[in-house]
């Protein structure tokens, strides 16, 4: 509580420096933090509030420049504006509570987030202007943002159902091609036998684009189910494969030779040294099999499977239904992006000696 | 108790196939000694006379190309925990936390249950309990190498052999390191086998100091240390052996 009497007043680096006992992580970031002037400040706190007059706008916008087609259900686009700011404006308050206790990480975020959440109100504002009010954006082909909402949930069932096929399909074809990479990618990378036959494999069917496998798969495969999984796992199984193997033989013979000394069997040796130092790699590998394997399943659900969010698609496309279309892609995004942040959490927790945090 | 542990070389010789050209390295040659529990042998020599290698075939990591090397009668097989080993890097697993690096070769072993007092006992010798969490890239050289050597006293080798364990260390974390490993070696009195650099170290430390020469890698001769712990540094004795080691390296002033 003292301490943030003083950090209060303006003080110079050098005189904040003497804090007497112990000093905790909170505060060390605020003395490593330059000081700032009051005006600073201020604008400071309004930037954080600013995303509450752009969504005001966004909002006076929609309501009362008259529509230029008919819009159903017009109350659903502005339950969809509030709802974010209201859910900002709650943090905004827990993060003022927590200022004056002196934790001040999360207002830090916010004051790094605001601007560009202001930014996606004003955008969503020309977006309106462009499209329901004018149709000066390539009306019909692009939907008003009320339009997708409506279709959305207008078709919520089938979209679901989609959803729900596609992700069965990328996730069973991503752990198949995860789990045989890091098999392969093992085993070559401890045993030069088995790269010797395995590698002329790798360096032929690896830079091929998985979706040049299509055609074939439809022939060879019982069903286009089994195929797609197939092809979602070719690519993913590369990207690990070839990550797995560069990660273990970049091994250095010391950490074999001191788990060794300390009575590591060869088992042991692969379990405890070769794959947690190969994590980072195996760990980027899986990252990019990913990437491959979401548009291997785009590829595949767009020219061969019948369901999921890519037929979607290119159904809704073919019966014109932009906002049905639209609809579906922003789900893509949406899942896309949630997988990856989950790689990317699992990634952090599992490398966090790497990134070498400081102690608590 | 069992009989004091002897361990034997006989006519040990290493070679290595050169990478580059057709050649052989002979990194030793016609290497005789014999080692008792209880010595702290400090081996010095100029680089490359395989005073290192003989550290490792004595580990087990290097199988001789001629001759046995046999403890109690027992020929060397591979690595143990029994023959632990500290390096001139502390390579400490990266992604292992202090205290799980400690714990590794109970871990390995599946002894950790029994064991786990141990391990806290340990991390308070080296004064490191409050770091135990922490990853190796946060240690210091000097906490890393006590990690490493504390890793391998766990296991509470018969022989401990030690690689130019303190060459990477900075001339005060050093003394301060030579000081702890004897204190340790005397209360635990295994065999202790040092590879160093560093005559006045080899000194300091050891009850015999083995003195080695390149091309191909054999002993010159050895000299036992009849000095009480702790020793002086400056004390006239202790420049005496160490003018007697500079002579038989060819680095004397009788050279000149």
């Amino acid at each position: 509580m003292g301490f943030r009497k003083e950090n209060r007043r303006h003080r110079t680096a050098s005189e904040e420096i003497d804090i007497p006992g112990t000093l905790t992580r909170q505060q060390l970031f605020a003395l490593e933090q330059k000081d700032k002037t009051p005006a600073r400040r201020a604008w400071d706190l309004c930037v954080t509030l600013f995303p509450a007059p752009a969504c005001a706008a966004a909002l006076l916008e929609y309501g009362y420049i008259p529509d230029k087609y008919s819009n159903a259900y017009p109350w659903r686009y502005v339950i969809f504006l509030l709802i974010p700011l209201a859910v900002y404006l709650c943090v905004w308050i827990v993060s003022r509570v927590r200022c004056a206790k002196g934790d001040r990480t999360l207002y830090e975020k916010l004051l790094y987030k605001a601007p560009l959440y202001t930014a996606i109100y004003l955008f969503l504002l020309l977006f309106d202007v462009l499209t329901l009010k004018t149709g000066k954006l390539m009306y019909p082909f692009i939907p008003w943002v009320n339009d997708i909402i409506n279709a959305a949930l207008g078709d919520w069932n089938m979209l679901l159902k989609s959803t729900l096929f596609s992700l069965r399909l990328l996730f069973l074809g991503y752990f198949w091609g995860v789990g045989v990479g890091l098999i392969t990618g093992i085993a070559c990378g401890y045993s030069s036998r088995i790269h010797y036959w395995i590698s002329p494999l790798i360096k032929i069917l690896g830079p091929i684009p998985v979706a040049t496998w299509l055609p074939l798969i439809m022939l060879l495969f019982p069903s286009l189910f089994s195929g797609s999984v197939f092809i979602i796992a070719l690519g993913t199984w590369f990207s690990v494969t070839i990550a797995t193997i560069t990660g273990i033989s970049n091994i250095d013979r010391a950490y074999f030779d001191a788990a060794r000394i300390l009575g590591a069997r060869e088992r042991q040796l692969v379990l405890h040294v070769a794959i947690p130092h190969a994590m980072p790699n195996i760990l980027q590998g899986m990252t990019q099999g990913m990437n491959s394997a979401c548009i291997a399943l785009m590829v595949a659900e767009m020219l061969g499977v019948e369901a999921g969010l890519g037929w979607y698609i290119t159904w809704a496309k073919a019966w014109a239904m932009y906002n049905r279309m639209f609809a579906a892609i922003i789900v893509i995004c949406i899942i896309f992006n949630g997988v990856t942040r989950m790689l990317d959490f699992i990634r952090r927790r599992a490398l966090r000696w790497q990134i070498g945090v400081t102690r608590t | 108790m069992s009989d004091p542990l002897i361990l034997k070389l006989d006519r040990v010789s290493k070679h290595f196939a050169r990478v580059e050209t057709d050649g052989i390295t002979n990194a030793l040659e016609g290497i005789n000694l014999e080692l008792h529990e209880g010595e702290f042998v400090s081996i010095v020599g100029t680089s490359g006379c395989g005073k290192s290698t003989l550290l490792r075939l004595i580990a087990g990591l290097l199988r001789p190309t001629t001759g046995t090397l046999t403890v109690n009668g027992e020929p060397i097989t591979g690595p143990a925990p029994d023959r632990g080993m500290v390096f001139q890097q502390p390579t400490l697993f990266p992604w292992l936390t202090v205290e799980k690096n400690i714990s590794f070769s109970f871990r390995m072993r599946h002894k950790l249950k029994e064991n786990e007092a141990q391990v806290s006992r340990i991390l308070d010798v080296i004064k490191l309990t409050a770091f135990k969490d922490d990853y190796p890239s946060q240690l210091s050289g000097g906490m890393a190498q006590r990690v490493a050597l504390a890793r391998t006293l766990i296991c509470q080798p018969k022989i401990l052999l030690l690689d130019e364990p303190l060459g990477a260390l900075d001339a005060f974390t050093r003394m301060n390191m030579q000081d702890e490993i004897l204190s340790s070696w005397r209360t635990a009195r295994q065999l202790a086998i040092m590879v160093t650099h560093d005559i006045d170290e080899a000194i300091y430390m050891g009850t015999r100091v083995i003195v080695m020469e390149p091309h191909p890698g054999r002993i010159m001769g050895e000299i036992p240390i009849k000095l009480d712990y702790p020793r002086n540094r400056s004390s006239s004795q202790f420049v005496e052996y160490r003018n007697q080691i500079l002579d038989m390296l060819h680095f004397g002033l009788n050279e000149k």
